[in-house]
């Protein structure tokens, strides 16, 4: 059979050579084919979840950042500092961890979708008009952030003014100054052309972007055991391959930034300049706990004691 | 644009308690529309205001905003359709003699009327399973069904209007376009 | 199937079905051939309700709004005698003027339906007194409006950027060309016009009578202040500043004015409503149309049986020309680009296509697909707002047709038009 494949990116981004991999994977260990559908194409990340969750599609991408308003709990991939951006640790953890392996199977369960594979795609970087070396240069700037009121709250906690605005609006936001400042993982600065409304990129390692790729479980539960694994072994293959494709990635595209923009400036922040965002961190996870009960800290725990256990 | 006159007298009104209602709904909608509109330039407008002077945007400004989008276009739609103001291609209807137009008038009234009905029907359908998800509305926190509430409602009101302009059509020697305009372009906007 | 669901919409938008109709129709039919199961249509009304979603759709009411309280006010008659001071002696002044208002609010707003609303609204009345055909003043309003989507900011071209990975501040750059060009040929077609109609001037004004309308405008421009000022000076997004025009236009007609009284507001509000109403059921009725259309694969489908693969690049260009022009008649000019882009995107590396010039053509098309018939967001517009039947506002369209064609081909042949002030800035 044929079928359809859609996530929130271009074919060029990181999801994207997800999508292609796990679609190459697909075909070449089975009869079935499958259509891929890009950003926009099929409507934005609720409506394409939605189409998969009734069966119009059978796989879809999406970001906890946006399952958050399914799934409360999701939003825990936006506690600051929670994730490490150490790249390999990141691939390990996902690999391994129960929070994610076990516990979000079942609560993406409930809502009708199978959970196959979650898988990261590059630490978050800030880019802003000013540059930014502690949360008091982030004083007054508007700062564009998804409509996730988990987000909200960090930058608040980070001192900026969080502005919601949907992600067509970004870049031209940035050029009348409605807002100063955005943050996105590196390939997407560049893919995007944010940076070029932009005069510094800062990394304080708050965060590093967590996507998802799962089917409509209705649709998966009715696989023969023999194509479940096709569709597992792709997804596992896909997996492997993206985490060392954007490994390295950020520092190409970084490159290219330095090379069609010279005059940016990039900044890595030293431990003591990321002090005061790591305070900020804690009050972040005392709002997830308030938003999500129980349930939350428990995710929260668990994610915690699975970090621990995939250091090296 | 004509100056509207909010007295103007109707005389392609119904009569009877279908008038009466059919004239108490047109009025519900009519304010939805305007309610609608000035409110969401109230808020567009506060939003600025906050922002610069308070140094604060409205958390909820871009959602309420959204939810105003689908009343003003869910109320308009059968308001537009009892004021005969939906956008036709009219070019090859109006060469047609009398009579087919007629024909033709009762067969488009009768089959948008059956259409709205039918998107009444998906719109509920649709709204249901929203609802089953439990998805919310991220900064008002209010479950996202809420704000869809307006759409079977107004597919369903269009509905009523292209089944009563059939009927009218029927009974009544003249082409009408709506239960209240002659078919013709004048500046022929009824108020009530 | 494409052609099943196509036949279907032309049949019905000729008999005079309201428009909403053959595009819903033909949805249907579309869904029901996908999945032969009428519990999936449930997600027409997703699309739908998606097609109205764009917080940038917000600025066509408030736009709307605000031009109607100037022009049933005094703000627009003030802003209009004092152009005229100045240019109603000249043949096709007044047409010239109407087109450079457009453009000028057209590329500030970035919204091509508020823009046929904001200047049709106060000017159609005006020229038709002046002694144009209203024809010619329809295809003038809507298709001068259009060149907004080739000055920047240009939301098409943002959108083009960001998913094909294209500078979109080169994009800005090389649509000023083609956009300028357009509005001279406009022009140039406006005057001729007037010329060969004999069309009236206006006697040439004194500098005292100029100075006299100037004053009488002094208030009134305040709107082009908070429109350009406010957008380009970072302090407004284009949807606010329509808000703050709407503040504005109250203040100066209820109060300063006093031209009109609070009641009257309800019914401005009221009708601004309709108007975005049987706007935007049909945006949201394209969505859901076009779904289909991208679920279905039915360009990808179009593209592989022309074989573009082996094609140089003006051919390819071409081509691209061709499949956004008629996308564009059938759809909204955003989504045609979010569909077709992607599937084009291989094809222009592979024959080494500057994608700044396929961006600015593509922007091109999309604004002539916007003014031309049978689906165009901006006829729909003036039908709503001037409540005049589709072949009127239609007819006098052919003129300007040509002309954006004949800019098309241009552009494929010297792409310099566009590329000129690119490489000026950039190389
Ligand atoms: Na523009
Ligand atoms: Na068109």
């Amino acid at each position: 059979a044929d079928w359809k494949y859609a996530f929130e990116e271009s074919l060029t981004d990181v999801q994207g050579v997800y999508a292609t991999k796990f679609k190459e994977a697909v075909e070449a260990n089975s009869d079935h084919t499958i259509t891929l559908f890009p950003y926009g194409s099929l409507g934005e990340s609720a409506d394409i979840m939605e189409q998969t969750q009734a069966g119009l599609l059978q796989f879809v991408n999406q970001s906890p950042g946006f399952t958050g308003a399914l799934i409360p709990e999701a939003q825990v991939f936006f506690v600051p500092y929670l994730l490490p951006t150490d790249q390999d640790h990141l691939g390990r953890f996902f690999k391994n961890s129960k929070a994610i392996n076990e516990d979000f199977v079942g609560l993406y369960a409930n809502q009708g979708l199978e959970l196959l594979s979650m898988y990261p795609e590059g630490e978050v970087a800030m880019t802003t008009k000013s540059p930014v070396k502690s949360c008091a240069d982030l004083d007054e700037v508007k700062f564009r952030v998804m409509t996730n009121p988990l987000l909200v709250e960090s930058y608040k906690a980070f001192g900026a003014t969080p502005t919601p605005l949907p992600w067509g609006e970004v870049y031209g936001g940035l050029q009348t100054n409605i807002i100063q400042g955005q943050e996105n993982p590196t390939f997407f600065l560049f893919s995007t052309k944010i940076y070029e409304v932009t005069d510094h990129i800062t990394y304080a390692g708050h965060n590093n972007f967590t996507t998802a790729l799962m089917a409509n479980k209705q649709f998966y539960d009715g696989l023969s055991a023999e194509e479940q694994k096709v569709v597992q072994d792709a997804a596992a293959s896909a997996f492997d391959y993206i985490v060392g494709y954007q490994k390295s990635l950020a520092d190409s595209e970084l490159d290219k930034i330095k090379e069609a923009k010279p005059a940016m400036t990039i900044t890595v922040l030293s431990d003591e300049e990321r002090a005061c965002f790591k305070n900020a961190a804690a009050e972040v996870e005392a709002k997830f706990i308030e938003m999500t009960g129980e349930g939350g800290k428990a995710i929260l725990d668990q994610m915690k004691a699975d970090l621990d256990a995939t250091r090296d | 644009m004509k100056s509207d006159d909010p007295n103007s007298t109707d005389q392609h009104q119904m009569n009877g308690f279908l008038g009466v209602l059919d004239t108490a709904v047109s009025r519900v909608e009519s304010f939805m529309l305007a309610f609608g509109v000035l409110l969401m330039a109230a808020n567009t407008v506060i939003n600025v205001v906050g922002r610069f002077v308070f140094q604060h945007s409205l958390f909820f400004s871009e959602e309420l905003n959204r939810i105003l989008i689908i009343l003003i276009t869910f109320a308009g739609i059968s308001y537009a359709a009892r004021q005969g103001r939906h956008i036709r291609m009219s070019a090859i209807f109006d060469m047609m003699p009398a009579r087919i137009r007629k024909v033709m008038m009762i067969l488009i009234a009768c089959v948008t009327s059956l259409a709205m009905f039918a998107l009444c029907i998906f719109a509920i359908r649709y709204i249901t399973s929203v609802a089953a998800s439990g998805r919310v509305l991220p900064a008002l926190a209010i479950p996202v069904f809420w704000i869809f509430l307006w759409v079977p409602v107004g597919f369903f009101m269009t509905g009523v209007q292209y089944a009563l302009t059939a009927v009218k059509n029927i009974f009544d020697k003249d082409i009408y376009l709506s239960t209240q305009v002659l078919e013709g372009y004048e500046d022929d906007e009824f108020e009530v | 199937m494409a052609l099943t669901i196509f036949l279907i919409m032309v049949v019905l938008l000729l008999l005079g079905f309201p428009m909403m109709i053959p595009l819903l129709a033909a949805t249907f039919t579309g869904f029901m051939m996908l999945f032969g199961d009428i519990g999936k249509t449930d997600f027409m009304v997703q699309q739908i309700m998606a097609g109205i979603r764009p917080a940038s759709l917000i600025a066509v009411p408030m736009f709307i709004l605000a031009a109607d309280i100037m022009t049933r006010g005094q703000s627009a008659g003030r802003l209009i005698d004092m152009v005229m001071k100045f240019v109603g002696h000249v043949k096709g002044g007044l047409a010239v003027s109407t087109a450079t208002a457009c453009t000028l609010f057209g590329a500030v707003s970035g919204s091509t339906q508020a823009t046929v609303v904001a200047v049709g609204s106060p000017l159609r009345p005006r020229m038709l007194k002046a002694g144009y055909k209203d024809s010619f003043v329809l295809a003038l309003i809507i298709n001068a409006s259009d060149i907004a989507f080739l000055i920047p900011p240009s939301i098409g071209m943002i959108i083009y950027g960001v998913i094909s990975s294209t500078s979109i501040a080169e994009l800005f750059i090389a649509g000023i060309g083609p956009g300028l060009l357009l509005l001279v040929l406009f022009s140039a077609y406006s005057m001729i016009y007037a010329t060969v109609k004999g069309v009236p001037t206006e006697p040439k004004a004194s500098w005292g009578e100029r100075l006299a309308a100037v004053r009488r405008a002094v208030w009134p421009l305040g709107f082009p202040l908070i429109i350009v000022g406010g957008i380009y000076g970072g302090v407004f997004s284009p949807t606010e500043a329509a808000a703050v025009c709407v503040l504005y236009a109250v203040f100066l007609e209820f109060v300063v004015f006093r031209s009109l009284k609070w009641p009257e507001m309800y019914t401005i509000a009221k009708s601004t409503g309709l108007i975005t109403a049987v706007v935007f059921i049909l945006v949201g009725a394209g969505a859901s149309f076009s779904w289909v259309i991208s679920f279905a694969q039915v360009p990808q489908q179009i593209l592989a049986s022309i074989g573009i693969t082996e094609m140089g690049p003006h051919g390819v260009l071409a081509v691209i020309s061709i499949a956004f022009f008629i996308g564009c008649m059938f759809v909204d000019p955003i989504v045609v680009i979010l569909i077709l882009v992607p599937i084009f995107a291989p094809v222009v590396k592979s024959v080494g296509l500057d994608p700044v010039l396929v961006g600015t053509i593509i922007t091109l098309q999309v604004a002539i697909g916007s003014a031309t018939p049978p689906f165009g967001c901006d006829i729909f517009t003036a039908i709503a707002i001037f409540k005049r039947p589709y072949i009127d506002v239609i007819r006098g369209i052919f003129p300007f047709t040509v002309i954006l064609l004949c800019v098309s081909a241009a552009l494929i042949f010297f792409p310099q038009i566009a590329l000129f002030l690119r490489d000026l800035a950039f190389r």
